[in-house]
C-alpha cells in the first residue's frame, strides 16, 4: 500500500466519520437524551456538515486518480465559502471597526482578500483541472509534452502586475488620511491635546494645561498621567508620539491605529472613538523584557467628562495634603 | 611510517567499530532523554526564599540551628513557610484575607447547636453517621456589609474549643450559610471562624510571581532573573524600607504608598505603572509586599541578634582569641535555645508595633500650613534656604539644581564595613551608587504633586542619604517646594538673573 492509498483512506474514514458525527449521531443524541448536549461544529461555523457530506462522498466515489483532481477542486470550495462567512463571524478582525480610519482600513483588507480569493481559487481550479484530465485519460493514450506557452506567460506577469499596481493606488489615500498631516480632518488641525510618551514599559501621558496649548517641552501647568489617556468620542483627536528610550508602537486595536514611536521624533497622530468606552492601548514593538507589560486604557467620553477629568486630574495634581477648610 | 598509518587506521576501525557497537544503546538513550524531557516539563515548579547575605554572614551553626534548636533560617521558615505553603504569624498586621464570620447553629436544621451547647461535629463516614445534616455548621457573618463568599474550600476556627484547627469544606450554600465539613471538630454557636484563611495572601503571591517576582526576587530581595538589567536597582524590600512614602521619617511605608507606587510606577526608573490592575488585586500584592518585608526584616533582626557574637568574623576572632569552636558553639546552643524564643517575640511585637504604626493618622505627613502661593518671591525664598548652610541642599544637588553638588564626587564610607567604596557618591543603604536627583530633568520619582515634594523634604528619602528636615517650619518646606517645582522651567538654573526671569511665570501661575 503506498502513501497516496494510505492517505485517500485516511481522509475516507475521517469525513466520513464527521459527516456522520454531525448529520445523525450528533443532532440525534442531542435530541433523544435531554440532559446531553454534543458540541457541533456545525453550530459554531456554518455549513460544515455539507462539506464535510460532499468530501466524504467524493472520497468514496472516485478513483485514486480522480480523488487528487477532485480533492484540488475542494479546497478553492471551502475557501470560497470562508471568505464570504468569515466576516460574520468576525474571524478577521478582533472587533468591528469603531474608527473612521478603521472603516477604511477593513475596506482595504477586504479588497484585497477578494482579489487573493478570486486568484486563488482560479489557480487551484485550472490545477485540479490539469490533473483531472490526466485522471480521465486512457491508459494507452499518448503523453503529451508542452514546451510552454509565451503568451501565457505574458499573460500571467502582466495582469498581477497590473493587479499590484492598482492595489497601490487604491491605498494612497487612505495611508494619506492616517498619515499626512495636512490631510488630517480639520476638527485637529487646532493641535495636539496631549503627548503619549512611550517608555520601558508604560504610556505616560502629558496634557497641557487646561485652556493652553501642547507644547513639545514640558510646560508649568501641565498634567501627568500615566497608562491612561482620556479623548473625546466621535470626534477625531490627535496626539505627539514620542518614545523616551527604545523604539515602541502605538497600537489601539478596535480602532486600527498603529503607529512606531521612534527615537527622537515626535510623531502626530490621530484617530477617532466612534462609540463612547475603553479602548485597549497595547505596545506592538517588542521593546524588552516587559514589553507584555506595555497596556494602558483610552477612555472615551464626552468632552464635558474630559473636561472634568482635566479639571480633577489637576486638583489631584496640585495637592498639598492640607485639608481644605477655607 | 607504515606502521604508524596501520596503527592509526587500526585505532580509527576500532572506534568505529565500538561506535556501531553502542549505536543501539545511543538509540535507547534517545528514547529515555525524550521520556525524562516529557515528565521533566510536567513536573511542578517549586520556589524558594533565598537565605540573606547577612545570614550567611553567621556560622553555620547559628544559620541551621544546633541540636533541637532551630537557626535564623529555621525560624524565618516557621514563621513565614515558604512560597508553597506560605504561613501567617498572625501576630504581625498583614490582612490575610478570607471572610471572617461566626458559628451560628451546628447540626441540621439548627436544633442542635443554637442553645451554645457544643456539639460535635461527625466525619462524613457514610456507614456510621448516614444524615449529613451532623457535619452541618451554619455559618453568620459579623454584620450586613460583608457578604458570604460563592466559593469556600476551608474553615479555620479562631476561638472556642477547636480555636486553632482548619477543615476543608466539602459542600458550601452561600445563601444559607450552611457547610459541610470533612473532618471532626467540635464548634458551638459563637465561635469565631474564618473562611479560605489567607485567601488573599495567596492570592498576592500569585499576582507578585507573575508581575513583580522577575525583578525584586521571590523573597523580595530585589534580585529577580530581571533585575541585573536594571539601573536603579529594584527595591530589595527585606530592610523593610520603602523611599516614597507620605509617613514621617521615623514610620515604615503605609498601604496607601505602596499602592500609590504600584498604580502610578515610578518615572525616572523601571518600576512600571500597574493602573490597569483591578483594585483588589493590587490590594492582594501590597500585603503579600508587606508580608516580604516583614519576613526579610525578621530574618535581619535576628541575625543581627546574633552577629556579634557568632558571625563567621565573630567566631574567627572569638578562637583568636582563645576561645574553642566547641565552646561557642555550646553558648550558642544555649542561647538558641533559651534566649531566641524570647527574641522571636520581641522582634515580632516590633514588626507588628512598626508596621500597625504606619498606617495611623500620627504617622502621615500632614502639613501645618497650606501651600504658600507659588511666586516669584516664594521661589526666591526658597532659592535662599536651598542654598543655606542649614539646609544645604545645593551640597548634594547642586547649587543650579542639576544633581551635581560636590557629595558626589566625595568617596564614600560604607557605614557597616567602613570601608571606602570603589566609585566616588552617594549611596544608599542598600550599597547601590543613589546619587541625588537632577531636579531640572522634571522627572520626580515619588510623585510630583506639592505634598509629594513636601514629604520628601520633610522625611527625607528612606534608605538614602536625602535625609529629612522635618525641624524646619513647615512654610520653608513650601518655599523650597516652589522652587524645586519651577526649577525645571528655569532657562538658567541657577544663575541669580533667573529669579528676575521666573517672575513673569510667576505671576501667570499665581494667577490661578
Ligand atoms: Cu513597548
Amino acid at each position: 500500500m503506498n502513501l497516496s492509498t494510505l492517505l485517500i483512506w485516511f481522509l475516507r474514514l475521517l469525513s466520513t466519520g464527521l459527516a456522520l458525527y454531525e448529520l445523525v449521531v450528533g443532532p440525534l443524541v442531542n435530541s433523544v437524551l435531554a440532559d446531553v448536549s454534543l458540541p457541533l461544529l456545525s453550530d459554531q461555523v456554518a455549513g460544515t456538515k455539507w462539506f464535510a457530506l460532499i468530501f466524504a462522498v467524493t472520497t468514496w466515489a472516485s478513483s485514486e486518480k480522480r480523488f487528487w483532481a477532485l480533492f484540488f477542486w475542494y479546497w478553492p470550495l471551502v475557501a470560497l465559502w470562508a471568505c464570504v462567512i468569515a466576516p460574520g463571524n468576525n474571524w478577521w478582525f478582533p472587533s468591528e471597526p469603531l474608527s473612521r480610519a478603521g472603516h477604511q482600513i477593513d475596506g482595504l483588507f477586504y479588497m484585497i482578500l477578494i482579489i487573493v480569493a478570486v486568484t486563488f481559487i482560479g489557480t487551484e481550479f485550472a490545477l485540479g483541472y490539469a490533473l483531472w484530465k490526466s485522471a480521465v485519460r486512457g491508459k494507452d493514450d499518448k503523453v503529451w509534452f508542452s514546451h510552454g506557452s509565451h503568451r501565457l506567460e505574458i499573460v500571467w506577469t502582466i495582469v498581477p502586475a497590473f493587479i499590484l499596481v492598482f492595489i497601490s493606488m487604491a491605498q494612497l489615500d487612505v495611508v494619506a488620511d492616517i498619515r499626512v498631516l495636512n490631510r488630517f480632518p480639520d476638527e485637529v488641525q487646532s493641535g495636539p491635546v496631549a503627548e503619549v510618551m512611550a517608555r520601558q514599559f508604560e504610556w505616560r501621558i502629558r496634557y497641557p494645561k487646561p485652556g493652553t496649548e501642547l507644547m513639545t517641552t514640558p510646560q508649568p501647568g501641565d498634567l501627568y498621567y500615566v497608562n491612561e489617556l482620556h479623548i473625546a468620542a466621535t470626534v477625531p483627536t490627535m496626539v505627539n508620539l514620542r518614545t523616551q528610550d527604545v523604539q515602541h508602537s502605538f497600537f489601539v486595536p478596535r480602532m486600527r491605529v498603529k503607529q512606531d514611536a521612534v527615537p527622537g521624533l515626535i510623531i502626530p497622530i490621530w484617530f477617532d472613538a466612534e462609540k463612547a468606552g475603553e479602548y485597549e492601548l497595547l505596545c506592538t514593538e517588542l521593546c524588552g523584557w516587559g514589553h507584555y507589560k506595555m497596556k494602558a486604557r483610552i477612555i472615551a467620553e464626552t468632552p464635558q467628562q474630559v473636561s472634568e477629568y482635566l479639571t480633577g486630574l489637576q486638583a489631584d495634581q496640585e495637592e498639598d495634603g492640607v485639608a481644605d477648610e477655607e | 611510517m607504515n606502521t604508524q598509518i596501520r596503527k592509526s587506521l587500526n585505532r580509527y576501525h576500532m572506534i568505529s567499530k565500538k561506535d556501531f557497537a553502542t549505536s543501539g544503546s545511543i538509540q535507547q538513550t534517545a528514547w529515555l532523554c525524550l521520556a525524562m524531557l516529557a515528565t521533566v516539563g510536567c513536573s511542578d515548579f517549586e520556589a524558594s526564599f533565598s537565605i540573606s547575605e547577612n545570614t550567611r554572614s553567621l556560622a553555620a551553626e547559628a544559620q541551621n540551628g544546633t541540636g533541637e534548636s532551630p537557626g535564623v533560617i529555621a525560624l524565618t521558615e516557621e514563621k513565614f513557610g515558604n512560597p508553597q505553603s506560605l504561613k501567617a504569624w498572625t501576630k504581625l498586621p498583614v490582612n490575610w484575607g478570607g471572610t471572617s464570620v461566626s458559628v451560628a447553629a451546628v447540626g441540621s436544621d439548627g436544633d442542635a447547636g443554637t442553645s451554645g451547647e457544643s456539639a460535635e461535629v461527625e466525619t462524613a463516614d457514610a456507614t456510621e453517621t448516614p444524615e449529613s445534616g451532623d457535619n452541618k455548621v451554619t455559618l453568620q457573618v459579623p454584620d450586613e456589609s460583608i457578604s458570604l463568599p460563592n466559593t469556600v474550600s476551608s474553615l479555620l476556627v479562631s476561638s472556642g474549643e477547636s480555636a486553632g484547627q482548619s477543615v476543608a469544606v466539602t459542600s458550601w450554600d452561600a445563601s444559607t450559610g450552611e457547610a459541610i465539613l470533612a473532618t471532626k471538630l467540635v464548634l458551638s454557636a459563637g465561635d469565631q471562624c474564618t473562611l479560605d484563611a489567607g485567601k488573599g495572601l495567596q492570592e498576592g503571591r500569585v499576582l507578585y510571581m507573575r508581575h513583580c517576582s522577575h525583578c525584586h526576587g521571590t523573597a523580595g530581595d530585589g534580585n529577580g532573573p530581571t533585575a541585573q538589567y536594571l539601573n536603579p536597582r529594584p527595591r530589595d524590600y527585606r530592610h523593610g524600607v520603602f523611599k516614597f512614602t507620605s509617613t514621617n521619617d521615623m514610620s515604615r511605608a503605609s498601604r496607601n504608598d505602596l499602592t500609590r507606587v504600584l498604580r502610578y510606577g515610578i518615572p525616572g526608573t523601571y518600576m512600571p505603572s500597574f493602573l490597569l490592575m483591578e483594585d483588589d488585586e493590587l490590594e492582594a500584592i501590597v500585603e503579600y509586599v508587606r508580608f516580604l518585608a516583614m519576613r526579610g526584616e525578621f530574618e535581619r533582626k535576628l541575625v543581627v541578634e546574633l552577629s556579634s557574637d557568632y558571625s563567621k568574623d565573630a567566631m574567627v576572632s572569638r578562637i583568636e582569641g582563645g576561645e574553642t569552636r566547641d565552646e561557642i558553639v555550646e553558648e550558642l546552643a544555649e542561647f538558641l535555645e533559651l534566649d531566641m524564643p524570647e527574641s522571636v517575640d520581641y522582634v515580632g511585637n516590633d514588626l507588628q508595633e512598626i508596621w500597625t504604626a504606619a498606617e495611623t493618622e500620627e504617622a502621615r505627613v500632614i502639613p501645618t500650613v497650606a501651600r504658600v502661593p507659588d511666586t516669584a518671591e516664594s521661589r526666591r525664598r526658597g532659592r535662599e534656604l536651598y542654598l543655606s548652610k542649614t539646609l544645604n541642599c545645593a551640597d548634594c544637588h547642586g547649587i543650579d539644581g542639576a544633581g551635581n553638588g560636590p557629595q558626589t564626587m566625595a568617596f564614600e564610607k560604607n557605614p557597616i564595613t567602613n570601608e571606602k567604596y570603589n566609585e566616588p557618591g552617594l549611596h544608599d543603604v542598600w550599597d547601590n551608587l543613589n546619587q541625588p536627583r537632577n531636579l531640572q530633568a522634571g522627572i520626580f520619582r515619588g510623585g510630583r504633586r506639592p505634598i509629594d515634594i513636601f514629604c520628601r523634604v520633610y522625611s527625607g528619602i528612606k534608605g538614602s542619604r536625602m535625609p529629612s528636615f522635618k525641624n524646619t517650619p513647615h512654610e520653608d518646606i513650601w518655599h523650597i517646594v516652589n522652587y524645586v517645582l519651577s526649577l525645571p522651567f528655569e532657562s538658567d538654573p541657577g544663575a541669580t538673573g533667573s529669579l528676575a526671569s521666573s517672575e513673569v511665570a510667576g505671576g501667570a501661575e499665581a494667577g490661578d
